[in-house]
């Protein structure tokens, strides 16, 4: 008796899962990508500590890391292991709660504003049509500034709760760089959505089907890739943590693993940027006639931006501290603003 | 025995209270924690809440104003302030400072209480199309067209409160020499 009652609920589970996984097959799809462009954007960042030291081992003449595997490719593996290996040291006047909560904003916003960068053509699979991105919010760029943003918090409660001078005083910088250069990206993207007319990145590509942005608009794209660098903490613009006034700026006091979640989060910020420089201004997964695969252009054009910021990095020294701000309001803002106007007067017209 | 639909709407509205409940516990933490970066975080949370609820009523363009222009920009002022002056925890004492808050507390109480029984909170009418709810262009027609004399009233109040903030902090100093 008590045994029929029992096969006849599996029964009604088994029923019950079927319906519900033929009902939701939008949330498995989209559960199946969240999770796939999170495993890919953090397995991205040894790779691109990589590249980094390879390229930058080539751009001063001289070899970079190859000894451990070929090309030195074991290299970032090791320094993985090695960090998930490090004693976590936290002195006993530093607040505890920000303390780890700050390299976890830090990871966090970096990962979840990759959640809308759509990258390639939806195509069909077995009836179901997919597409090549998390999340198709109709004002993306919205979402990608309004996330990025929020990643200032995790710079600026690192250099808080640190209880130290120069993490104080990274954290400030990096507040104070953020909100400054955040205003010239926001408004030389201004002068694409003008163009388009919408908000979202995928509409943003589509109206880049005969010609990318950037010959249109050549002076917004130099804005918002200069502000864009700014924003990732990378050199010439990385005063929150220059090493010679700094020590490491907001990250001074940090070891092991969440050490390497700040690097982390500063490498995902860098794919994030380049990936919306692709789509703002380089025409997106468009390949103009030339015979790949709408991914395999959206990923080259990625990896040329990326190195782009390496090549940077070794070649301008760091600009001075009142000059970055200078060089933010006086000369980007007044930039930026002339080319919205002249934008959109012409799209009046 | 299971019905989707029904489980659907009973996970819609548990997240939506959910929400709602962190908002107000996160501002009762504003007034009550005695630390200035931690009520700053609490007001940084309640903003965000504040945020997923405008998401959860369908108003996207809403949610990402709230965050780039609320928790993006003025709380980063906020705790850039907090980090300038040092943070140090407050002392807290019975004065008549703290009575008149209690009093105002509980004013804001009374009136919440009579908004409740006033009676539950109506659509405002209006001729916007569904599949423009809640987008850019929705909010930019109505604020373009029929408000454009308010909007720019407005910003020009903005512009003129900088103005005399720039006037009362920066030039009573002499001016910095270049290095």
């Amino acid at each position: 008796m008590s045994l029929d009652w029992i096969t006849e609920f599996l029964n009604e589970l088994w029923d019950f899962t079927v319906q519900s996984l033929t009902d939701n097959v939008p949330l498995i799809v989209g559960s199946v990508k969240a999770i796939v462009i999170a495993v890919a954007v953090m397995s991205v960042v040894p790779a691109l500590v990589w590249l980094e030291r390879r390229l930058m081992g080539r751009f001063q003449v001289r070899l970079g890391p190859n000894r451990v595997g070929p090309f030195g490719f074991g290299q970032p593996m090791a320094d993985t292991i090695k960090l998930l290996f490090k004693e976590s040291i936290i002195q006993s006047s530093a607040d505890k709660f920000l303390f780890h909560l700050a390299p976890a904003v830090v990871v966090f916003t970096a990962i979840v504003s990759f959640a809308v960068i759509p990258f390639g053509a939806p195509f069909e699979v077995f009836g179901q049509t997919i597409e090549l991105w998390g999340a198709n919010v109709n004002s993306g760029i919205l979402f990608v500034f309004a996330i990025s943003g929020m990643g200032i918090y995790g710079m600026v409660l690192a250099g808080l709760s640190s209880n130290n001078k120069y993490s104080l005083m990274g954290g400030l910088r990096s507040s104070a760089q953020m909100i400054s250069y955040e205003l010239t990206l926001g408004l030389s993207a201004l002068s694409v959505i003008i163009l388009t007319g919408s908000l979202s990145l995928v509409d943003m590509v589509t109206a880049q089907e005969t010609i990318p942005f950037i010959l249109i608009q050549p002076l917004a794209f130099l804005l918002f890739f200069i502000a864009g660098v700014a924003e990732t903490n990378r050199a010439p613009f990385d005063l929150p943590e220059a090493e010679q006034e700094l020590v490491a700026g907001f990250h001074t006091e940090y070891t092991g693993m969440k050490f390497a979640m700040f690097f982390m989060g500063e490498y995902i910020n860098m794919v994030t940027m380049s990936a919306l420089v692709t789509l703002l201004f380089l025409g997106g997964w468009n390949t103009y006639g030339i015979p790949v695969w709408p991914i395999v252009a959206f990923a080259a054009k990625v990896v040329f931006l990326l190195c782009v910021f390496i090549w940077l990095r070794s070649t301008f020294p760091r600009i001075r501290y009142d000059r970055l701000m200078t060089f933010g309001w006086k000369v980007l803002l007044p930039l930026c603003l002339l080319n919205l106007l002249i934008t959109g007067t012409i799209k009046v017209l | 025995m299971f019905d989707l639909a029904t489980v659907f709407e009973f996970t819609r509205d548990t997240v939506i209270f959910t929400v709602g409940i962190t908002a107000v516990l996160a501002s009762l933490g504003v007034i009550l924690c005695s630390s200035p970066i931690y009520c700053a975080l609490y007001l940084i949370s309640h903003m965000i809440c504040l945020a997923l609820l405008f998401l959860l009523y369908n108003a996207e363009f809403l949610a990402a104003v709230q965050i780039i222009v609320y928790a993006g920009a003025v709380m980063i002022l906020f705790l850039f302030i907090i980090a300038l002056l040092g943070g140090k925890k407050e002392i807290q004492e019975n004065s008549l400072e703290r009575s008149i808050a209690f009093t105002f507390i509980l004013t804001l109480a009374g009136e919440l209480y009579l908004s409740a029984t006033v009676g539950p909170t109506q659509q405002i009418e209006g001729e916007i199309s569904p599949e423009l709810f809640g987008t850019a262009k929705a909010i930019g027609l109505e604020l373009y067209s029929k408000h454009l004399i308010a909007f720019e009233l407005a910003s020009a109040l903005l512009l003129v409160a900088a103005v005399g903030v720039i006037c009362l902090a920066k030039f009573s100093f002499a001016p910095l020499k270049r290095r």
